[in-house]
């Protein structure tokens, strides 16, 4: 055999990797968590119980956790990105766009243990004293903000995740803005547009991209583990307010696996909830990738 | 001023003062990391074991220190290998609809859950020898990196010119030889990017260890079979533990492990930068 033919082999090889990883990886979700919805079926996703004692177990405060921190997440951060993004493409001077822009990679690229970390000892404190407890006082006869409040719970990780995926969507976005053709620009300035103006149609163009930020900044949220386990308050209870401590999927399998095999269906309970994470985020970034391929069409 | 004018103005306000505000987490975590952690960067910190919670000597870190080193370079080893070659067939051979479907892969790899990455690590590796071990940690954190440096091993490759391309294959040499003596020195820049990419994710990951290291061992590296303890698992232990001793420690090993991130972004930065001149 030819050198070539053998290399080409080699490569074939590894990028076969990848491939094998996934599968394996959706298959040991799909094999390990079967014996729990062969237990419970569907009323595993619908319970609200984690009583390892009697192998009971039913996900459904940590997967609503999930749902309202990176709910919490996403509302703040959309406008926060697109923001950004605009503010390193179009108003800053340019030659301080690389620092912003340097500064915003940054952001994305700190271990979330060190989020988690300064979550816990500086963010929560801070919005406990100068968020939480004024909401609760005077709006506290609002569902949402109704629990009296201790600083960790589910609002501090959606704010500490908003934090930490601004940088995301807002790369997104911005490589979306850039990409706009610059005639557009010209000929909306050319119309006479203020500044602003321009801003509101180049951002009308992109609609797809910030959808595709979002859904994959959703995505990220609803995966994060460690910064959410260490302010969430790993509380098991069905959540009533933005204020009550609770759990979500990622911080249930990272605070209960280390025990979990001391009970013989909590493994399996964890494993399903892995897999409904995976559905839920997979749902998420196929949005998101959706999203891209329908910019990258229109360019 | 007309309506316009103003509302311009108030707009650009608006947009200028989020924009800064989403930025200003940033700086306070590097602050407060630094003005908290820095003071206890010493040398006997990197190299001490653990303190006790209350009495005893001060301690340190010394065994995730070198736990962190050991699996990140297994990681970047195993997952560099990985992704080098992948990234490699997807630039080279972007046409198959193998490289359509390892795409794919890496595409689903890269936005995975990465504790679910450290429960597929787990039945694989931590489950058939009934131990928590350091391979399967070195394991878990090579899945969560070769995405990452794949992609961008593609990018590398890809952003030679053609002409290059054909330069080295007119030489007559074997695809082989073109693509990892000739075409490699061209792509060099990006590959090492990549594989610092790779590194800094290993080095700061810290859900998949849960699952597979464990962590919470006194002792310095004792064989790859073996429990070993990582700095990102060391500060979320020392940080939810109820003593203020251990969180000085997790302060500490913060600062430890900001510094090691900063250090590989900056170079990264500044090797980027020279390739665009």
């Amino acid at each position: 055999m030819s050198s070539e033919k053998i290399f080409s082999i080699f490569l074939i090889a590894f990028a076969s990797i990848s491939l094998l990883i996934v599968t394996g990886i959706v298959i040991s979700l799909i094999v390990n968590s079967y014996p729990i919805f062969l237990m419970d079926s569907l009323s595993f996703i619908f319970k609200s119980v984690w009583n390892p004692v009697k192998e009971d177990y039913g996900i459904l405060p940590a997967l609503l956790g999930t749902l309202i921190t990176s709910a919490i997440a996403i509302s703040i951060s959309t406008p926060l990105a697109i923001s950004l993004a605009v503010f390193s493409t179009e108003i800053l001077p340019m030659r301080f766009r690389e620092f912003i822009n340097n500064i915003s990679d940054l952001m994305a690229s700190l271990p979330s243990v060190i989020y988690g970390l300064w979550g816990l000892y500086v963010l929560a404190p801070i919005l406990y004293q100068y968020v939480m407890i004024p909401l609760h006082q005077y709006l506290g006869f609002i569902p949402l903000f109704s629990t009296k409040p201790i600083p960790t719970n589910l609002f501090t990780a959606g704010v500490l995740l908003a934090i930490m995926i601004v940088p995301f969507a807002s790369s997104v976005i911005r490589e979306a803005y850039s990409a706009v053709p610059y005639y557009l620009k010209e000929a909306a300035y050319s119309l006479g547009m203020t500044k602003w103006e321009v801003i509101k149609t180049m951002l009308g163009y992109i609609k797809s991209a910030i959808f595709a930020g979002i859904f994959l900044a959703l995505g990220r949220a609803m995966g994060e583990t460690m910064a959410v386990a260490m302010v969430v308050g790993n509380t098991f209870t069905l959540p009533k307010s933005l204020f009550d401590m609770g759990y979500t999927i990622s911080s249930l399998i990272a605070n209960q696996f280390p025990n979990a095999e001391a009970y013989n269906h909590m493994i399996p309970a964890l494993y399903g909830g892995a897999f409904i994470l995976f559905i839920v985020g997979l749902t998420m970034n196929l949005a998101g990738l959706y999203w891209i391929k329908k910019v990258m069409s229109k360019g | 001023m007309n309506k316009r004018k103003v509302i311009e103005k108030v707009m650009l306000g608006v947009i200028s003062s989020l924009a800064i505000v989403s930025a200003i987490p940033i700086f306070a975590i590097v602050i407060n990391i630094y003005s908290e952690g820095a003071r206890h960067l010493t040398l006997d910190f990197l190299i001490d074991l653990p303190p006790p919670p209350v009495g005893g000597r001060d301690g340190g870190i010394g065994p995730a220190l070198i736990g962190s080193l050991i699996l990140t370079s297994l990681a970047v080893a195993i997952g560099g290998s990985i992704g080098f070659f992948t990234g490699l067939y997807l630039s080279e051979f972007s046409h198959t609809r193998l490289a359509q479907y390892t795409q794919m892969s890496l595409q689903i790899m890269v936005e995975f859950p990465t504790i679910i990455i450290g429960l597929f690590a787990y039945m694989i590796l931590v489950a058939p020898l009934k131990r928590f071990n350091a391979l399967a940690g070195a394991f878990a954190l090579s899945i969560v990196i070769i995405p990452y440096i794949a992609l961008n091993v593609r990018e590398a490759y890809r952003s030679i010119p053609y002409t290059l391309k054909e330069a080295a294959f007119s030489l007559g040499v074997s695809a082989p030889t073109a693509y990892l003596r000739i075409l490699l020195g061209t792509a060099k820049r990006g590959v090492l990017t990549a594989l610092l990419i790779g590194m800094a994710k290993a080095a700061g990951e810290t859900a998949p260890l849960l699952l597979t290291i464990l962590g919470t061992t006194f002792t310095y590296f004792g064989g790859l079979d073996q429990p070993i303890n990582a700095i990102p698992l060391l500060i979320y232990n020392f940080a939810l533990s109820p003593y203020e001793r251990w969180h000085q420690v997790a302060w500490g090993a913060a600062a430890a492990l900001l510094t090691i991130i900063l250090t590989i972004f900056i170079i990264s930065r500044l090797m980027v930068r020279e390739v665009k001149i």
